[in-house]
């Protein structure tokens, strides 16, 4: 299988281990990615201008005839919008007149529906089977909004992937509260508020690892939860993984290539369990 | 439809779309807001404000700054309103105004580096933003150190190829 890939901005700063660990289970999967050529930032959700932001995922779609897949539930929920801003005649007419390359049409795909799509039940690349794991399957908000791929109120996707790969999702009642990221520099109370919320709710529900799906998600719950802990005093100590990586370790790959490394809180001490595990 | 409204709706309108004017103010949005305590006024009080075409007070508030977008509010929705997409326009028109308040100078130096590199360089837009509003700074250092501990602040924007159509893109459809 071959996909146009969009790697979007946090790939080449805060989210570098989300695009490794993705390149390396799509290597995995033989899953092509054909980076698209030159893209530039979807808006994230700063650009307010909608017309703008329509054009600035257009001038992307219309790099390539292949699915286009990201990891970013951000450029994913954006990418998807602008597809269906696009149906209207008449935006595409305005959007087509300002772009060199004209957009005729896209599919968007996330990571996560690709992976899941490309493991079978019982899959033998399945290496370390994460069996007695238990994890929190965070979707936060963009993943499944606007609607139409899984419940934008009570998603099971990533459910489904930690249990193809043999661990146990724990009941997780916040898992689509919005993890307060987009507010978090000019808001950075309001904004950790919610992200303290979402780790304390982890933390009760018994989970050892935190799986995203989303980089901003990843900063608000992994880089930031020592501060966050400092300044509430309470000790969370959860590894926060993108799901890429978790299926990466599942699929036997080194902690090198996931960026298991990056991780602020260190999951290296769930993969050494895992592998004690299996022993 | 759009001829019978006054400037304002208009706006709005073209922005977010006709649906809001169907309103029936039953605050399933509010209900739905991860923010909406730390708002006044609420969601859908700000939709009632630009029912009633007041848009000064439409414009001028934190509520449009506490949205997270994370667009509950808009699947929820019983009448198809998109009520972040409201938000979206009035932000737009408050920032096309040069409303001063720190969230707009976050978004359009967000903009900015978009126009000029066609990507956003983290460290340079964090660095801008602590220039003009220094009070997040010692958080902001503490959260720097960490991703810089773990290599993941990329310390050169990239600067696309494309950044004319770029520019085209935001001059043009805005």
């Amino acid at each position: 299988m071959k996909l146009a890939y969009y790697p979007g901005c946090v790939s080449r700063s805060t989210g570098k281990e989300m695009d490794a660990s993705t390149r390396a289970v799509c290597a995995a999967l033989s899953i092509e990615l054909d980076e698209l050529e030159d893209w530039n930032c979807c808006g994230a959700t700063h650009v307010s201008n909608e017309p703008v932001a329509t054009g600035l995922s257009a001038r992307n779609m219309a790099m390539t005839g292949l699915p286009i897949m990201t990891a970013c539930s951000i450029c994913y929920s954006n990418l998807r919008s602008a597809v269906e801003r696009l149906k209207d005649p008449e935006t595409l007419d305005k959007v087509n007149s300002v772009l060199d390359k004209k957009y005729s049409g896209a599919t968007i795909r996330h990571a996560l529906e690709v992976i899941l799509e490309a493991m079978e039940e019982k899959d033998e690349r399945i290496v370390l089977p994460l069996r007695g794991l238990k994890v929190a399957p965070y979707y936060g908000c963009l993943l499944t909004r606007p609607r139409g791929v899984d419940s934008p109120e009570w998603p099971t996707m990533i459910d489904k992937l930690i249990i193809r790969l043999s661990a146990e999702p724990v009941d997780f009642r916040l898992k689509t509260l919005c993890c307060g990221g987009p507010i978090f520099m000019p808001r950075q109370e309001a904004a950790e508020d919610i992200a303290f919320k979402i780790l304390s709710e982890a933390k009760r529900a018994g989970a050892e690892v935190i799986v995203t799906v989303c980089p901003l998600c990843h900063i608000m719950l992994d880089a930031k939860q020592k501060a966050l802990e400092q300044k509430r005093g309470q000790a969370i100590g959860i590894p926060v993984l993108y799901v890429t990586q978790l299926a990466g370790i599942a699929l036997g790959l080194g902690p090198e290539e996931l960026g298991l490394f990056m991780n602020s809180v260190s999951p290296m001490a769930v993969v050494e369990r895992a592998y004690q595990r299996m022993e | 439809m759009t001829a019978i409204l006054d400037d304002f709706k208009a706006e709005v309108s073209r922005l977010a779309g006709a649906e809001f004017l169907t309103c029936i103010q039953c605050g399933t949005c509010s209900a739905s807001c991860p923010t909406a305590r730390l708002m006044d006024p609420s969601i859908r009080g700000l939709i009632k404000l630009c029912l009633e075409g007041k848009r000064e007070q439409a414009i001028d508030n934190d509520t449009l700054w506490l949205c997270t977008s994370c667009l509950l509010c808009t699947v929820r929705c019983p009448r198809a309103i998109r009520p972040k997409a409201v938000v979206s326009a009035l932000k737009d028109i408050a920032e096309r105004e040069g409303i001063k308040i720190r969230d707009a100078t976050y978004e359009r130096l967000f903009l900015k580096q978009i126009e000029d590199f066609g990507r956003i360089a983290e460290l340079s837009l964090t660095g801008e933003f602590l220039l003009a509003y220094p009070q997040g700074m010692v958080q902001s250092m503490q959260m720097g150190l960490e991703l810089l501990s773990k290599g993941k602040i990329g310390l050169e924007a990239d600067r696309i190829q494309g950044r004319n159509e770029v520019k085209r893109i935001i001059e043009e459809l805005r």
